[in-house]
């Protein structure tokens, strides 16, 4: 008995450890891969010294395409925790991997995004490309701590077909104090796109509800005046949805470092400069803006700020707006395309449209910020990465005008045909988009599925209007854009003005609500004089000369002044 | 008794006997000694890591590299303007949690047991520990429905006539406590009482039936049987209990705090989360970590000498 | 249960009226916790967009399985399930057996070092270095993209310790003590004597155990860096329920332009939910007859 079980025992530890070896072998793999490395690199750097001299000559080849048969397989790591289409079952993700020989496996963090960056960053095992917001902390970091490649580099040695397809301006942005570029962006406009386009959008918008804004006349909402009248009439007319109270004003969700809708957005309505004597401004306590906040403290108080908005998270909201309980609201029109077609099969006439918001005293008229240089996200190569080579010629593959295409309307003859001379997404493609994102997905995956890339810029030459729901808000803010590409700084993490930044903005958050929940103008004012006293003891002063600092060296880079 | 008498014996004859005794019970050793070489492993090397509570760590960097900086992030902790309210809150909602909340799943396991047709024993067990495995990021949102205004909680206490108007639970800072401690105590009930019902069905039946013939009622049986055997188990839940009065159920408050309620709703957990883990700062959530665990450790050990004196029992016989 | 039967007769009415209170408290309870679930249920059957209106509280308005027909659509909704019924069932007995196997020896007074022992397992329940350094220890362990990180770290419970140790305490000496006159090793005791006697404690911790493994979705989403296809079913169902929220993020910095990724509709989170909890819901029930006797009875006997 005795015997039998220690043999039970035995076994069990050689299972474990036979195991645990099996996690070794792939250490083995991984470093007959290293050895490859090095002789793509011994023959990469040949060749890329040839290419070099072609550069000027134009006839540099696409890394890409002389690779296609050697298949490898890159991991790709999005900070995006939503991101769930994978790669390889969808005939977008099918194609590219069969013209470029790179398969990729997505590495997608869930909940709290942050925490399986900083292990990966923390233990060194960052995936072979990474795609994150370029506002994060660790953007700075990766770069400064030597743990990713740089671009440019990269493309001398093993593709100079990069250098083709990358934008010099947003090379030129995003090029460190070395001279090296670390991470490319998605979604960037230069200043210089918004001279050249006039369809630009912005996210931000002021919506109500079609049918009822008509029934009441269509009033003016810009004044504090017109906006109380309206908010009144239209809950004197509708004061119920379907037998569930008619939410006057909607906003989105609260939370820790305050409300958008409330701050940002209402700023930006507001037309509140960014600067002010040359100097970062501090927009959230304009007297614009206070004077709006107010208006919706009197609105409040007379019961017209319902509980829900400061309650909801956004699975309830999104689910109120498919019930279109809200009057009006301040809202993000690309959070609630699909309410807002659900809406449109039931009834046309109880959509949200866009129509002019909150604006200041002198009535000017609202500067809703683009997307600017930034763009959204940065992609970046680790020095993990064990074939940088295909990894970079990825890159450029996705960046070149086939690659957007690609990602964008798809494979030709298959989503899409020449018409006219325009590339053209076939109709029942379309169909397909328009009725149901996720069996389009499954099934192709253009459509900027795949976006660590995408480029809206040249994309607008393809883009064709959204349609009857959506088009009317989209087209509402192309008059109100503006690009606000030098005053998206970001304070280096960690040091004293990001802490100091970080407390005032929870603080903000803490007492946002506080000021529109006050029982009188006294309290409201009270509460704000409390906030700016206790800014002023943490140094928020440093914050904001830091911040121009920052700001003078963006707009240097960008020509500006 | 007999215990402290072998432990002197032992300092008495000294090392050499403690290893003679050693090899004696090699055995029991051996099944022992694994578990200790495991815990070595993976608990005590990465708590090495504590040590960032001291330091300003980057996390590109190693710990080593890291500056020391003393005891500054429990001084930004303690010197924190929110510091009393957050304390509070955690400290209400484990007080409400523990004295009411503590017996819950043991009078719920005796009524359990109590039940004299099987299945129907079966079933309510069965039924009563279901809510345990809805998360609370999809109950968050059911619970924020039916408790606004609009929803179904208002509807039937307004159609009983406890209340008149409805009321909008969660924009209620003052009702917050309340609400976390039921909704855990209603989702937990059923799970918690499983530990129970194991220690009770450990009785031996038998003992019942004596104190039938006896003429023992029902009362009798359950104080001066069925308690005192399971008292053990209540005494480590208890100890337990005690000692994670700093804690607090994370993912629950994540989903019902809100920003009207968030006066009363804001507990250490969430806090901490919210100025230092979303900003990536290791250092002072580790620091917060380390001041719950010594007041936990310190908590148990009061726990467990009362207990041992009140009860007899401790954590560890 | 004879004896429940012959007990009946002498039911004074105090007995009874307590038995019909009881009963009825039971089926409150038993309304209250199966509800949410039911709610949970028909709101999962009915057609995604309709469940947005709310107000589905009794029936599905629009009944349909368009929401479980979407989730099954999924490839990697098979694998992850493949994945959490081995690691559950593996991760599960090796936690039993292992834990118990310790607890065993440390419920002797005499063991030597049994007070340091202890005290190293108290410092467990408290004190943890955080997730950044247990992440460099697995991956110096090469736990990383490793099934064996489901199994190994999770292998000893020192609560569960606990728990083991205050039943077997209850075990009388007796037995034991016939047992080791007649020759048997501390081994053998545990083995025959023991754990045998142990069924209703060894079924309660395989049901914590069970179940922690089968929610656990946090190491999936972290230590599998590579390996996504060894990704378990409850991370697919908290990627599914966690992301609402995180478009905003990007919103609210830059109005950055997120092309149209929707959310995914409350429907179909609750019909995956359904999906990955029934399974070990259905669990409990066959372990049920452990709790429910008294094992421990015929053996004291003897």
């Amino acid at each position: 008995m005795r015997q039998r079980l220690s043999k039970v025992l035995v076994l069990l530890i050689v299972l474990v450890t036979v195991l645990s070896f099996m996690g070794c072998k792939r250490d083995d793999k991984e470093q007959k891969g290293k050895d490859n490395d090095k002789n793509v690199e011994q023959t990469g750097s040949d060749t890329g010294s040839e290419d070099e001299n072609n550069v000027d000559d134009g006839e540099v080849v696409p890394g890409w395409q002389v690779n296609a048969d050697d298949k490898v397989d890159l991991t790709w790591y999005l900070h995006f925790s939503w991101f769930t289409t994978p790669w390889g079952e969808n005939l977008i993700s099918q194609t590219i991997t069969e013209e470029t020989g790179v398969n990729i496996e997505f590495v997608v963090p869930a909940g709290n995004e942050a925490e399986k960056l900083n292990s990966l960053i923390a233990s060194d095992s960052l995936p072979d490309l990474i795609t994150l917001g370029w506002w994060e902390g660790q953007v700075g970091q990766m770069i400064e701590d030597d743990m990713v490649y740089a671009l440019d580099e990269l493309a001398k040695e093993y593709d100079p077909y990069w250098f083709q397809v990358a934008d010099s301006g947003r090379v030129g942005w995003f090029t460190q104090e070395d001279g090296h570029i670390y991470g490319y962006p998605n979604s960037s406009f230069s200043p210089a796109d918004y001279e050249k386009y006039d369809n630009i959008p912005s996210n931000q918008t002021f919506l109500v509800r079609k049918d009822m804004y008509e029934a009441i006349g269509s009033p003016d909402m810009t004044t504090p005046e017109g906006f109380k009248a309206a908010v009144r009439a239209a809950v004197e007319k509708f004061p119920e949805i379907n037998g569930q109270p008619l939410i006057p004003i909607g906003a989105h969700e609260f939370g820790a470092t305050g409300n958008t809708s409330f701050d940002q957005y209402l700023c930006n309505f507001l037309a509140i400069p960014y600067e002010k004597d040359g100097k970062f401004y501090d927009r959230f306590t304009d007297p614009e803006l206070i004077r709006w906040l107010k208006t919706f403290r009197e609105l409040g108080e007379e019961g017209y700020l319902e509980d829900d908005i400061f309650i909801d998270k956004r699975a309830q909201m999104e689910e109120k707006i498919a019930q279109g309980r809200y009057f009006c609201m301040l809202y993000q029109r690309t959070d609630f395309m699909d309410q807002q077609k659900m809406l449109y099969e039931n009834d046309p006439d109880s959509i949200y449209i866009a129509i002019d918001g909150p604006k200041n005293s002198n009535g000017d008229p609202h500067t809703l910020p683009g997307t600017g240089i930034n763009g959204w996200t940065l992609t970046f190569i680790s020095k993990n990465c064990e074939r940088p080579d295909r990894a970079i010629q990825l890159c450029s593959y996705l960046m070149s005008e086939h690659g957007q295409l690609m990602t964008w309307l798809g494979v030709e003859g298959e989503t899409w045909d020449y018409v006219d001379g325009k590339p053209t997404m076939k109709q029942e493609v379309r169909d397909i988009l328009k009725s149901d994102r996720a069996e389009y997905d499954r099934l192709y995956g253009s459509d900027s599925a795949y976006w660590m890339f995408q480029d809206n810029a040249m994309a607008l030459q393809w883009t064709e209007p959204a349609g009857p729901p959506l088009q009317q808000m989209e087209e509402w803010t192309y008059k109100y854009v503006i690009s606000t590409s030098q005053y998206d700084v970001t304070l280096p993490a960690g040091s004293d003005e990001a802490e100091i930044q970080s407390k005032v903005d929870n603080e903000w958050g803490r007492i946002l609500p506080k000021l529109l929940l006050a029982k009188s103008e006294a309290e409201f004012d009270n509460v704000l004089n409390d906030f700016i006293k206790q800014r002023e003891e943490w140094g928020f002063d440093k914050v904001l000369a830091a911040k121009t600092v920052l700001m003078n060296e963006a707009k240097a880079k960008l020509g500006l002044n | 008794m007999s215990r402290t008498r072998l432990v002197k014996t032992t300092q008495k004859s000294g090392f050499k006997y403690t290893l003679k005794k050693f090899a004696r019970q090699k055995y029991l050793q051996m099944m022992v000694i694994p578990g200790i070489i495991w815990m070595l492993i993976f608990n005590f090397i990465p708590m090495g890591g504590i040590i960032i509570a001291f330091k300003k760590y980057k996390i590109t960097r190693t710990i080593a590299e890291a500056p020391w900086v003393g005891l500054k992030y429990f001084q930004d902790f303690f010197q924190d303007s929110n510091f009393t309210s957050v304390m509070t809150n955690t400290l209400g909602i484990s007080f409400l949690k523990l004295i009411l909340g503590f017996p819950l799943p043991i009078i719920f396991a005796l009524l359990i047991n109590e039940i004299r047709n099987v299945k129907f024993k079966k079933f309510a067990q069965t039924i009563s520990y279901l809510p345990h495995f809805l998360s609370w990021v999809v109950l968050g949102g059911i619970l924020t429905t039916w408790l606004s205004k609009t929803g179904v909680i208002n509807d039937f206490f307004v159609w009983l006539g406890i209340i008149k108007e409805p009321i909008s639970f969660l924009g209620k800072p003052e009702y917050f406590w309340g609400l976390a401690f039921i909704s855990d105590s209603w989702k937990e009930l059923g799970w918690s009482a499983i530990i129970y019902l194991a220690a009770i069905s450990g009785v031996d039946t038998q003992m019942y039936e004596a104190a039938t013939v006896d003429g023992a009622t029902k009362m009798q049986k359950i104080r001066y049987i069925t308690l005192p055997s399971i008292a053990g188990t209540v005494a480590i839940m208890l100890i337990l209990q005690v000692s994670s009065l700093l804690n607090s159920n994370f993912d629950q408050i994540m989903n019902l705090k809100n920003s009207i309620n968030i006066a009363r709703s804001q507990v250490i957990d969430t806090y901490v989360y919210q100025v230092g883990m979303t900003q990536g700062n290791y250092s002072y959530a580790t620091a917060v970590g380390l001041f719950k665990s010594i007041v936990a450790l310190i908590l148990l050990v009061i726990a467990n000498k009362t207990c041992k004196k009140l009860l007899g029992r401790s954590l560890y016989r | 249960m004879r004896k429940t039967r012959s007990s009946k007769i002498k039911r004074s009415t105090g007995t009874l009226i307590f038995d019909w209170a009881n009963t009825i408290f039971m089926l409150i309870i038993c309304f209250l916790c199966i509800y949410p679930i039911w709610y949970v249920v028909v709101n999962s059957f009915n057609d995604a967009h309709d469940a947005m209106m709310g107000g589905i509280y009794w029936w599905p308005r629009m009944f349909s399985l368009e929401n479980y027909r979407t989730v099954f659509a999924d490839n990697r909704v098979l694998q992850a399930f493949k994945v959490t019924i081995a690691k559950t069932v593996i991760g599960t007995s090796v936690n039993v057996f292992f834990t118990a196997m310790v607890a065993y020896p440390m419920s002797k007074n005499y063991l030597v070092g049994r007070k340091f022992y202890m005290a190293m397992g108290t410092i467990t329940m408290f004190f943890s270095g955080g997730l950044i350094p247990t992440f460099i220890l697995f991956k110096k362990l090469n736990l990383l993209n490793n099934f064996m990180v489901y199994v190994i770290p999770a292998a000893f419970n020192f609560f569960n310790l606990l728990i083991f140790i205050n039943f077997f305490n209850e075990i009388p000496p007796a037995l034991e003590e016939s047992a080791r006159i007649d020759g048997a090793t501390d081994w053998k005791i545990f083995r025959s004597i023991i754990l045998p006697l142990s069924k209703p404690v060894l079924a309660t911790i395989a049901l914590f155990a069970g179940v922690g493994q089968w929610n656990d979705w946090f190491g999936g989403v972290m230590y599998m860096t590579t390996r996504m296809d060894l990704e378990p079913i409850q991370t697919y169902l908290y990627r599914m329920v966690a992301q609402v929220g995180s478009n905003q993020v990007a919103g609210s910095i830059s109005a950055g332009n997120i092309s149209a990724q929707s959310t995914t509709s409350t429907a179909i989170k609750l019909a995956t939910m359904v999906i990955t909890t029934l399974p070990i819901c259905l669990v409990y029930p066959f372990l049920q007859k452990y709790f429910v006797k008294g094992v421990m009875v015929g053996a004291v006997k003897e």
